[in-house]
């Protein structure tokens, strides 16, 4: 596969990847928290880019340590088996997002194990300092990773198949798109936007947003079948 | 000040406790402050939401958090809708 393909399946998993919606939830009730304890302007912002800054490094990381394993593991020739279960996970995850995503009630409730929605919603209000909320962006991450796993691991599948330094060009790529939404939030909130609007289109998009995550989830695995598995069995490469 | 009534908590499972204007107070104003309402305007609302909520609770002496909630989000929605609105989200975001 070329750079540019590799790209772009790169930046349409990150695109993917953007569309989940845990950490966007979880920065919109810390600010929440934070305006509504009268904290200052300044304070928030320091507050929410600690928690977007943390995001972004837990979604680096897990591309890194993905990708480390797949190379460890296969080197820069994966075998084509690999790609199959990549494409399998796209599909199985794409399923389970438009089944499952957001619960069937009011709200933007996930579905994710309550424990974990528990502990973040605690550590959300609790979050004082700079450093507690990377720390809250950090496990943000974490707690979505039952969704994400899919589109990190076929990034990390394409990634291992470029020259070094496009590798670490694609991770920059990767993360900058996953962030996009989270980014758009913190820019809305920090220029004084009011939360409630914000809110209220994300319960009134969730759907929208759903069907759109598991749609492009299920394109990225069409694409990668037909060139990865496909083309190579019939010899288009 | 403090009402003698029972709050049962969310789910049940830890102890009651007795109804606090104050932690009321404190969450409506919050959720004003963060749709930008001005803080006069936010302390003046949660004082109206408490005074209705205490009236309601004259008849009820044992009630759970999750029925304050709703009582105090009808009454702030009369005040201030988009208040209302993200009071009522609070739980329900993640």
């Amino acid at each position: 596969m070329d750079i540019p393909s590799s790209l772009a399946i790169v930046s349409l998993a990150a695109l993917i990847h953007a569309s989940f919606q845990l950490s966007v939830s979880v920065l919109t009730l810390l600010s929440g928290h934070s305006i509504g304890a009268k904290h200052s302007h300044a304070r928030l912002l320091r507050l929410t880019t600690s928690f977007v800054f943390g995001a972004g490094l837990m979604t680096m990381l897990l591309l890194s340590f993905i990708s480390l394993i797949l190379l460890d593991a296969f080197g820069d020739n994966t075998p084509q088996i690999v790609w199959a279960a990549g494409c399998g996970l796209l599909v199985g995850v794409a399923v389970a997002v438009w089944l499952f995503y957001y619960r069937r009630e009011k709200g933007t409730t996930l579905w994710i194990p309550r424990e974990i929605a528990g502990y973040l919603n605690e550590r959300t209000k609790a979050t004082k300092l700079s450093a507690e909320a990377f720390g809250l962006g950090l496990s943000g991450v974490i707690g979505e990773i039952l969704f994400v796993i899919a589109p990190l691991f076929m990034a990390s599948l394409v990634l291992i198949q470029l020259p070094t330094m496009w590798q670490l060009v694609g991770i920059a790529v990767y993360t900058i798109i996953s962030m996009l939404s989270l980014t758009i939030v913190w820019v809305l909130i920090g220029s004084g936007h009011n939360l409630g609007i914000i809110q209220k289109w994300r319960e009134s998009n969730k759907y929208f947003l759903q069907f759109a995550a598991g749609m492009g989830l299920i394109v990225l695995a069409f694409f990668v079948y037909v060139t990865k598995i496909l083309g190579n069995t019939v010899g288009f490469q | 000040m403090s009402l003698s009534v029972d709050v049962v908590k969310q789910g049940g499972k830890r102890q009651t406790e007795l109804f606090m204007r104050d932690k009321l107070h404190a969450s409506i104003v919050a959720a004003c402050l963060s749709v930008r309402a001005p803080e006069g305007q936010a302390e003046s609302i949660a004082h109206a939401v408490c005074d209705a909520v205490i009236d309601w609770l004259q008849q009820h002496p044992e009630v759970t958090s999750q029925d304050i909630r709703v009582v105090a989000a009808k009454h702030l929605h009369i005040q201030h809708p988009q208040a209302a609105y993200l009071y009522e989200q609070h739980l329900i975001t993640i």
